[in-house]
């Protein structure tokens, strides 16, 4: 598959900053695998020259239209769209999961624990949460 | 005995009458996601990973309220994210205390002494406050110095104004079963209904994946901290999922067990697993592979001994066999007989 890839921007054997680019039917459903499994935004690009970015959270495999449900970021309204569609997906978002273990947590010094302890605090008091 | 009587009876009524009627696949729990932002962003948590454009999407009540119904089960749990941050949250809960659901709301306890207010008790209502440990175990799982104390506090109010108060507790690799043992003589001590303990397990996405207990230590861990259990403990699930984390039993998972209901729709194939979304909870059951899933089944779940997959079958072979009714009566009256 073509892949455009931006490697190295999240790190750890995230996809963020990659870019697929597939040029058959199985490399589209391959793409979209990666996409539905990953935890940011991606941006596709449709054939029709639209371009949308979103949150992927549902997709139907089976069927003779297979497509995928889409949260667009600035809509609130999801969107379906048909995998045949879709002529590249990139992983554009920040990829939530990453970097982010309990491992990385537990090693951390005790000062970088203590300021991002009071970051996701401040955060939190922001919004109006604690 | 750590569950009230009437729920009992409405559960063991609700189950005896889909076997009577032969009913193979029925929900137990409804585990309903009313949004996923949190306050809290613990490692060892898979729920709240999501572009911050979906973690302000919210359930209405009315979607709450018409996935109880839609889905039926008895018994309402209400995880999340936090869903005391739910502006809401008070109404949801009114409206399915009025349906007659045994409803349990999961809880870090940040906000719960602020929102109690909001609430009024009911034997229908609990307080499910997730407690990882004592102090240093618990701050450390949830990532934020403190909370351990603030939740203790809440558990407090909350019982003093005549709330009912279990704790919820997932347990990674890294437990000291003495400790453990300390941290439920602590809870008790506090005065909680009950306690529930569960297997920390990966989900599909969560950010830590490396120490979530695989099954051999997930039945010695629990055999050390549940073996010669003290009198005093009472835990507010069935007896028989105690003996499988005990590896006292074998059971397959029940995946329809506890269906998940969120803002993306009804999740197949379970509250771990991200299979895609059903609109309806009948087409979940309708179009869910379910003989793709569980121990011996599916890759994603050999290692999973999690509550929501294995409760349902605790409680179907209450009822589904003399053996286990009679040891589930026997540990229920005799719970130091373990």
């Amino acid at each position: 598959m073509t892949d455009a890839a931006e490697h190295g921007a999240g790190g750890g054997g995230s996809l963020e900053g990659r870019v697929f680019r597939p040029v058959s039917a199985a490399e589209t459903i391959e793409a979209i695998d990666l996409a539905f499994d990953y935890r940011g935004d991606v941006t596709l690009e449709l054939r029709a020259g639209e371009s949308l970015s979103g949150y992927i959270y549902n997709r139907h495999m089976t069927g003779a239209n297979p497509a995928i449900e889409i949260f667009p970021a600035d809509n609130p309204v999801p969107r379906k769209i048909p995998y045949a569609d879709i002529a590249a997906i990139a992983f554009t978002g920040e990829d939530t999961a990453n970097g982010n273990s309990w491992e990385a947590w537990t090693s951390k010094k005790e000062s970088e624990r203590r300021a991002e302890a009071d970051r996701v605090e401040a955060d939190a008091r922001a919004r109006g949460l604690l | 005995m750590a569950v009230p009587v009437s729920q009992m009876y409405t559960v063991a009524s609700y189950v005896l009458a889909r076997k009577f009627r032969g009913v193979k696949r029925y929900p137990l729990v409804l585990m309903l996601e009313p949004l996923f932002r949190c306050n809290l962003a613990c490692a060892g948590c898979g729920k709240i990973q999501y572009p911050d454009h979906i973690l302000d999407k919210r359930l209405t009540p009315e979607q709450c309220w018409a996935a109880a119904e839609e889905c039926g089960a008895p018994i309402v749990a209400i995880p999340g994210g936090e869903p005391l941050i739910h502006p809401e949250i008070g109404r949801i809960v009114e409206g399915l205390v009025a349906q007659k659901r045994y409803l349990y709301v999961c809880t870090n306890a940040i906000l719960l002494e602020r929102k109690l207010k909001e609430f009024t008790p009911s034997k229908y209502l609990t307080f499910s406050v997730h407690m990882d440990g004592l102090k240093n175990e618990h701050d450390l799982a949830v990532c934020r110095d403190g909370v351990y104390e603030i939740a203790v506090k809440a558990i407090k109010e909350a019982l003093k104004r005549g709330h009912r108060v279990t704790t919820n507790t997932t347990l990674f690799d890294d437990a000291n079963p003495d400790r453990v043992r300390k941290f439920f003589d602590e809870m008790m001590a506090l005065g909680v209904e009950g306690m529930m303990i569960s297997p920390g397990y990966s989900y599909q996405k969560a950010p830590d994946q490396q120490h979530f207990l695989k099954k051999a230590r997930t039945r010695e861990l629990f055999s050390r901290i549940l073996s010669r259990p003290k009198r005093g403990w009472k835990f507010n699930q069935s007896p028989l999922f105690l003996d499988f984390l005990m590896g006292k039993k074998e059971y397959e998972c029940t995946p329809w067990g506890n269906p998940t209901y969120n803002v993306f729709g009804w999740q197949k194939p379970c509250y771990l697993l991200q299979e895609g979304y059903a609109k309806t909870f009948q087409e979940l059951m309708d179009t869910t592979e379910w003989q793709d899933y569980g121990t011996s089944k599916n890759e994603k779940c050999v290692e999973c001994m999690v509550h929501c997959g294995y409760e349902a079958s605790a409680v179907s072979d209450t009822f589904g066999t003399i053996s286990g009714f009679a040891r589930t009566a026997k540990l229920t009256l005799l719970p130091t007989s373990r």
